[in-house]
């Protein structure tokens, strides 16, 4: 009996010592960065320019290449990370939330909560409220007036079901009592924002970066912003709770990198220091800004309480709006 | 921006930038590289341009730039290559020039086929990006024009075209075409998140249309490499016809009319977002197959094929990057790569991005421009060396083919699980082939499944809570005009068939495809 | 020149197409939620349509496209078939990519080589070819695109 826990032990041991051995030298090639949205979406392009110094030698000394795998609003990309990913710390993927978490919530995919391990988060991107440059609404009172009097009758379009955007539009939709039809698309933030500029719907929902660049370029207005608080890029755009609706930021886009579950603790916590620093890099905060994208950098414990949290409010968001 | 004068003279001004030594050598470098890139079996353009944005990191934003215009440019070209010698097309948009620029090959005309299709491509990608210079502000509207309902009607219009695409079998033709519509269905349903028909976990994240691409055209040529057992040659013809450029030339200028309806159509349709470039040749070449007088010998090796085929995909290069440059609009899913190549360089594109950054737009534009014509002469010198893979023993073509459509199939999503799909597809197909099913009605269906359903429930969405769907879906004078072009089509084909009926039986002893020459 | 195949051939395949269509029909009519299977069931049925017309067409000796498969042709693919489903399915992940590729190379080039087999130079050329068009390979993908690949056993 005690012989045998005296080899378990070491059997523990040795197999524990040989994955410090790998650690010593981690990494030592080139790391692949999963992205649940096609090449070209805010997601992916952020993630290309957080990891681009990642092969300077005093982060990881080792490039991080991006992979797509799009579809079906990120479930076919968090699916295979889950379940096909190799925990070696050589498979990164980047994490949507609300979108992953509130997906497990409803159901039929195979992640949840626990199936990931966060490393750190790079960006918070609020959920705006955006109309065609050429609409008769100036303000959120006068579309959310329009939608009382006419349920049914505004579109509201948006990169898909279960995603941030819908989830701002469900929460819209309790607040102001008015019924909108929500319209999910399948070429995700960029189609419905075409959607939008088009005037193939009355308004939308989209990505503050993204919405922001459109502004700039005279395409469409902005009206309103899902977020607790003004932004930086958008100072003069209320928020909602400020119109008067109570809408919180659940549905604000953080997005981050994570590991699978059953990563070494040792490549965890060596990517957990180095990756926070490589995304506060200079021409990395430089690039972002530039691009109009809201920064936010959280450490692993950070993410963690975030995480814990969001999964609170989302579980009872959505059992209410069922 | 305002008057055409006034853009001519801003975009010659900043000619120069392309001729910097380290442009000109980017230039150079992408056209090259671009051209092989899209020769290799397994690769598209799409993937090209997205595994060369890293290297663009260490560029300034303006030869970044230079660098992915130019591989765009002479990936869609490149593609032609495996296309006619291989039947492999590189990208969906070189399947219509395999149809016919393959029989070519088999005949020994490898090299005229090529000849032709990069002059074809040449025209029909310099007068597509003359269009982008010249009409950008009033083509921007056009493209925004394009709703739900009309994409919808756009993708039927394509489904009408299944049934009379290189089949010689009508019925087999449609079952195709079904066959690639379902196989588009499997996995989530991008819009509800439902999953449907996973049999396999491979198949969650549906079949995607590159990998279905490799295994439907690459694998069935590697069996059929086996099947002529221990034999020398990969291509049946024995000798390579030398070919003269100027006997091309001079051939392409008796073909102005394929030409013309190739650059016309890859315009229109590389226009219009998210229907993209896909399926411009495919459209091109059946519109020049109809409107042609010997239209019994399209499939056959026809000239006219490849060249319909090949100026439609890259007339189709240029407009369709005026929704992404004026409205910030990806149009196809190459625009989209292209987006995040100029974001990451802090440059938004919108309708101030000529007035903010002039040089950029206007370098990147001219470095597509002296590319294409970069890529017609580098093309044309390939071309001849090129023709010589009918010489490689077909051993060693099988086992390359099959070494690369693993890893070309590997790499668009770093999944095994395609792999896996790929391989299978491939030998259904080979055996669905030997039996008068056809790739091309197949790989159609399966690139306008997603459209036409995408399209059709979010317009039965906006529908519902607007007008309702008749007006939605039949009223608005671009509704009538596509639904008068999908009933055109259809009757043509029933008339045509009707009457080409006694002599599909006839042809079929040269069944195309699935023939064994021995 | 081979003429189409026998009636009993076409019905094969005809048959086949038959059954995955109503496998199809039933899976679209019956899973949930509706809505998601709203295009699939469109496509079904006219899938059916074809599929029993395509079905009546081979079974009256109709279909002529087509050569068929003869017994001699698929003696000789079915070594390469073997080999391909063996490499792509169990060998390319468990070797590696690149070992594996290596391998299969060499194999499909030999079995459909004419050259001898008894001879050394055949063999010499036949590895130097392999080698040379795996470097290429690793060339392109490994250090030109960063691909990673998976590394199984070797590499």
């Amino acid at each position: 009996m005690k012989r045998r826990t005296l080899f378990a032990a070491a059997l523990a041991a040795s197999l524990a010592s040989v994955g410090m051995v790998r650690a010593a030298d981690y990494p030592d090639r080139p790391i692949s960065v999963m992205v649940s949205y096609g090449a070209g979406g805010a997601t992916d392009f952020q993630a290309r320019i957080v990891t681009m110094v990642a092969g300077n030698e005093e982060y990881l000394g080792q490039p991080m290449v991006i992979i797509n795998k799009p579809g079906a609003g990120g479930r076919v990309g968090w699916n295979w990370f889950a379940s096909e990913a190799e925990a070696d710390g050589y498979t990164l993927a980047a994490y949507n939330i609300p979108h992953f978490i509130a997906q497990s919530i409803e159901g039929g995919v195979k992640y949840e909560k626990s199936s990931f391990e966060p490393i750190a988060n790079w960006g918070a991107d609020p959920a705006v409220v955006v109309v065609p440059a050429g609409s008769e609404y100036n303000d959120i009172e006068s579309l959310v007036a329009f939608a009382s009097e006419n349920p049914g009758k505004v579109t509201l379009s948006g990169a898909g079901l279960y995603v941030g955007h819908h989830i701002a539009a469900l929460q819209l939709e309790k607040a102001t009592g008015a019924k909108m039809a929500y319209i999910p698309t399948a070429g995700g933030g960029a189609a419905a924002m075409k959607a939008v500029i088009a005037g193939d719907v009355v308004a939308g929902i989209n990505n503050l970066s993204d919405a922001f660049r459109a502004q700039e370029a005279g395409n469409v207005k902005i009206l309103a912003v899902a977020d607790l608080e003004r932004n930086e890029f958008l100072p003069d755009v209320p928020t909602l709770m400020e119109a008067g609706f109570e809408v919180d930021n659940a549905s604000v886009n953080f997005r981050g990198v994570m590991v699978p579950k059953g990563t070494p603790d040792n490549v965890i916590d060596l990517l957990a220091a180095k990756v926070p620093e490589m995304f506060a890099n200079a021409r990395v905060t430089g690039k972002m800004s530039a691009g109009g994208s809201p920064m936010k950098i959280m450490t692993r414990d950070e993410v963690i309480a975030m995480w814990d949290a969001r999964q609170e409010t989302l579980t009872e968001l959505l059992a209410g709006l069922k | 921006m305002v008057s055409g004068v006034g853009v001519a003279v801003e975009f010659v001004q900043y000619f120069g930038g392309v001729f910097e030594p380290i442009s000109f050598l980017l230039l150079l470098g992408g056209t090259i590289g671009g051209l092989i890139l899209g020769a290799t079996p397994g690769l598209s353009p799409t993937m090209a341009v997205a595994l060369l944005i890293p290297f663009t990191f260490q560029l300034a934003p303006t030869q970044g730039l230079i660098l992915l215009g130019a591989a765009y440019t002479s990936t869609v070209a490149g593609g032609a290559v495996s296309a006619i010698l291989l039947k492999i097309p590189g990208a969906p948009a070189n399947i219509a020039t395999a149809l016919d620029g393959h029989e070519m090959a088999r005949r020994g005309e490898g090299a005229r086929a090529l000849h032709l299709s990069f002059m074809a491509s040449g025209i029909g990608g310099v007068t597509g990006v003359l269009l982008l210079i010249f009409l950008t502000p009033v083509l921007a509207q056009w493209a925004l024009a394009f709703g739900p309902p009309h994409l919808f009607w756009m993708a039927i219009l394509g489904v009408t075209v299944i049934g009379s695409l290189d089949s010689n079998s009508f019925v087999k033709g449609l079952l195709s075409g079904c066959l690639g519509l379902w196989l588009s269905m499997i996995g989530y349903d991008d819009i509800q998140g439902a999953q449907r028909f996973i049999f396999h976990d491979a198949l969650t994240g549906g079949v995607n249309i590159i990998t279905a691409l490799i295994g439907i055209f690459a694998i069935p040529q590697v069996i059929n490499m086996f099947a002529k057992g221990r034999v020398h040659r990969a291509i049946d013809a024995v000798a390579v016809d030398r070919q003269p450029i100027s006997s091309s030339a001079a051939e392409l200028t008796t073909h102005t009319k394929p030409l013309a309806i190739g650059t016309l159509v890859g315009s229109v349709i590389g226009l219009i977002p998210g229907v993209g470039g896909q399926i411009a040749g495919l459209l091109a070449y059946d519109q020049t197959k109809k409107f042609s007088r010997n239209n019994e010998s399209f499939g056959k090796g026809e000239p006219a094929g490849v060249i319909a085929a090949e100026s439609a995909n890259n007339a189709m290069v240029g407009p369709s990057l005026v929704p992404l440059l004026t409205l910030s609009i990806p149009g196809s899913p190459t625009a989209a790569v292209l987006l995040g190549g100029l974001l990451i360089h802090g440059i938004f594109p919108g309708s101030d991005l000529f007035e903010n950054h002039p040089d950029v737009a206007w370098t990147f534009i001219n470095s597509m421009l002296i590319g294409q014509v970069l890529m017609v002469f580098f093309g044309i010198w390939v071309a001849s060396y090129a023709a010589r893979v009918a010489r490689i023993p077909s051993s060693i073509m099988a086992a390359a083919v099959l070494v690369l459509a693993l890893f070309g199939a590997y790499s668009v999503q770093q999944s095994m699980g395609d792999v896996h799909v790929m391989v299978v597809l491939g030998i259904a197909m080979y055996v669905l082939e030997k039996f008068g099913f056809s790739a091309a009605p197949l790989v159609l269906g399966l690139i306008l499944g997603p459209i036409a359903e995408a399209n059709f429930i979010q317009g039965s969405m906006i529908a519902a809570a607007v007008d309702g769907p008749w007006d939605y879906f039949f009223t608005g004078s671009l509704n009538i005009a596509l639904i008068t072009l999908v009933v055109a089509s259809i009757l043509w084909s029933f008339f045509t068939s009707g009457r080409a009926a006694p002599v599909v039986g006839e042809r079929s002893e040269r069944a195309k495809s699935a023939e064994e020459v021995s | 020149m081979t003429a189409t195949a026998s009636r009993a051939q076409h019905l094969i395949p005809a048959v086949a197409v038959l059954l995955l269509s109503l496998t199809v029909v039933w899976l679209s009519f019956t899973r949930e939620p509706a809505a998601a299977f709203l295009f699939p069931r469109l496509i079904a049925s006219v899938m059916f349509l074809l599929a029993v017309w395509n079905c009546v067409r081979a079974a009256l000796g109709l279909a002529r496209v087509g050569a068929g498969l003869e017994l001699e042709e698929c003696l000789r693919i079915a070594p390469g078939v073997l080999v391909v489903l063996v490499y792509v399915l169990f060998v390319a992940r468990w070797l590696g990519f690149y070992t594996a590729s290596l391998g299969t190379f060499i194999v499909l080039y030999s079995l459909y080589d004419p050259a001898s087999h008894f001879k050394l130079t055949t063999w010499l050329h036949r590895i130097a070819i392999s080698l040379i068009f795996m470097a290429v390979i690793y060339g392109l993908f490994a250090v030109l695109l960063k691909v990673q690949t998976p590394r199984g056993l070797y590499f």
